[in-house]
């Protein structure tokens, strides 16, 4: 019975959360409710007896989260108001999309035969490691080597610039200027 | 009917919410004492018996003040940024083990629960900057997460030490590991008490404590994110530094030192997770009126120049060491 209320509860509030991620608008207000998706979505893998996965999915995008949000600030941010438009226009193909997904989402859940009642709420990390680095450690290992080309492309874009106006960092230049002070007392 | 699981959760919830909230009343006295008698501050020495007054002084001062919400701000999030605050620092307080099996939650995923609430604290800290159309407050905001953000990869390397020892996430079974065979800071020289500085060094950074209250450096920022917040609004900022600061302080004493282990075979119990905790608590308060604030860069630099592949060389230190360990001899294995 408690688990029924849980489960609506966490739908519910991951329908409207996600509801209002497409309909803020205030980007900040966006970024927000996309967290409290993420975060609920923790809640529905702890309902389904995945503890770990569901902490690590908080672990892992409220970083994300975050970061996405200072970009938007520091990218959008105009003016003096705080309030940073988020207008969409596309909504009837974004609708035609989302229901084709949708579609295909349920027909994949509708003929998937799925276990009726709920695996027993045990530490299923030390099976998860197992299954990780043992059948699976090539995925696992690819994946990682995945994750590593993006950080290298992502730095390599980032320290790309003119390389007439390379000016040492804030804190370097404060450093030299202390240390010329030292240098003539 | 209530199941017994989730009465156990409210009524342990409660009392350790109480008890924690006392504590760190506490808390607020004693550091004020303390800086009182290091620094020459003479009110927090002498207000009532001992300066047992001044906690209530402080509050009550913080009740009169008017309840202040800045005309441009985006007034529903500068409300709930306070509260959220001490909401999620309470929440990390769900899997510590306080004594015996006492604990709110025996979570089989403690260690990374507390990961994820610590790293949930940046929300309503960058909310609460952001939300009060600000430049100081909105600039410590950045600051906040920047630091948040560096700061969380160390602290959840180095809380990886002690889970690879014990082979538990489960802080209740890291600490009865620790019973049955030695502290992690103290047995294999090393990894375990260089982890536990750096832990202990993230845990100052998150928590904005000096010398890493950059956030909040008063000196530029006026007072950062709390700079337009008046009355118990502040207060409750307040309330939730000194609780993550008590909590930290928990949470180490129970992944590094043992948690209610007793030393010298001692008995067993939740006094000695009072004092592991309040030692380090003490330890804190000793630092943060004894050093200076480090500059922005600077603290970035320490983070992802020194603590970031330490810590990363600890845990490998640490795997080898499980592994090897135990063909050495049981001198050696633990």
């Amino acid at each position: 019975m408690i688990d029924r209320i849980a489960f609506g509860v966490v739908a519910l509030l991951l329908l409207l959360s996600a509801l209002r991620v497409v309909t803020s608008k205030n980007l900040v207000h966006s970024v927000l409710w996309l967290g409290l998706t993420l975060v609920t979505t923790a809640g529905a893998y702890l309902l389904l007896s995945a503890p770990f996965i569901a902490s690590i999915q908080i672990l892992l995008y409220t970083g994300g989260v975050i970061t996405l949000m200072l970009f938007g600030v520091m990218l959008t941010r105009r003016g003096e108001d705080i309030a940073i438009p988020n207008e969409s226009s596309e909504g009837g193909r974004a609708l035609i999309l989302s229901l084709a997904t949708f579609g295909l989402f349920t027909g994949a859940v509708l003929k998937t035969p799925l276990p009726q009642e709920a695996p027993p709420f045990t530490g299923s990390t030390a099976e998860l490691g197992r299954e990780i680095l043992g059948p699976n450690l090539m995925a696992f290992e690819v994946l990682s080597v995945l994750l590593l080309a993006a950080m290298v492309g992502a730095i390599v874009i980032a320290r790309r610039r003119d390389p007439g106006s390379q000016r040492p960092s804030l804190g370097l230049r404060i450093e030299a200027e202390a240390k010329s002070q030292e240098g003539k007392s | 009917m209530i199941p017994p699981i989730v009465l156990h959760g409210l009524i342990y919830g409660g009392v350790a919410a109480i008890a924690l909230l006392t504590l760190t009343a506490w808390g607020i006295w004693f550091e004020r004492k303390f800086a009182g008698r290091m620094q020459s501050r003479l009110g927090p020495t002498m207000v009532g018996w001992a300066g047992l007054l001044q906690p209530l002084a402080d509050v009550l001062k913080l009740l009169q003040k008017e309840d202040l919400v800045p005309a441009q701000a985006d007034r529903t999030l500068y409300l709930l940024s306070p509260p959220l605050t001490v909401f999620f620092t309470l929440a990390t307080v769900a899997v510590i083990p306080f004594g015996v099996d006492v604990a709110v939650a025996n979570l089989p995923i403690g260690v990374p629960w507390i990961l994820a609430f610590s790293g949930l604290m940046v929300f309503p800290v960058w909310t609460a900057g952001w939300a009060s159309a600000n430049k100081y407050a909105l600039l410590g905001a950045m600051r906040a997460v920047a630091q948040g953000i560096s700061y969380e990869i160390p602290m959840l390397l180095t809380a990886l030490v002690p889970v690879i020892f014990a082979g538990s996430m489960n802080v209740n079974e890291i600490v009865r590991w620790q019973a049955e065979h030695h502290w992690i800071a103290l047995w294999p020289p090393g990894p375990g008490l260089f982890a536990f500085v750096i832990f202990f060094l993230s845990c100052l950074a998150e928590a904005n404590r000096i010398p890493f209250d950059i956030p909040e450096a008063e000196s530029e920022l006026v007072a950062g994110v709390t700079t337009e917040y008046s009355g118990m609004r502040f207060g409750l900022f307040y309330l939730a530094e000194y609780l993550h600061t008590l909590v930290a302080s928990a949470v180490a004493s129970a992944l590094f030192f043992g948690g209610w282990n007793g030393i010298f075979g001692l008995p067993d119990g939740i006094h000695w997770m009072l004092a592991k905790t309040l030692t380090l608590f003490f330890l804190i308060t000793w630092i943060r009126w004894s050093l200076l604030r480090f500059r922005a860069d600077q603290l970035m630099r320490i983070c992802w120049t020194y603590l970031v592949p330490a810590s990363l060389a600890l845990v490998m230190i640490s795997a080898l060491w499980v592994h090897y360990a135990p063909q050495l001899g049981p001198m050696w294995g633990g």
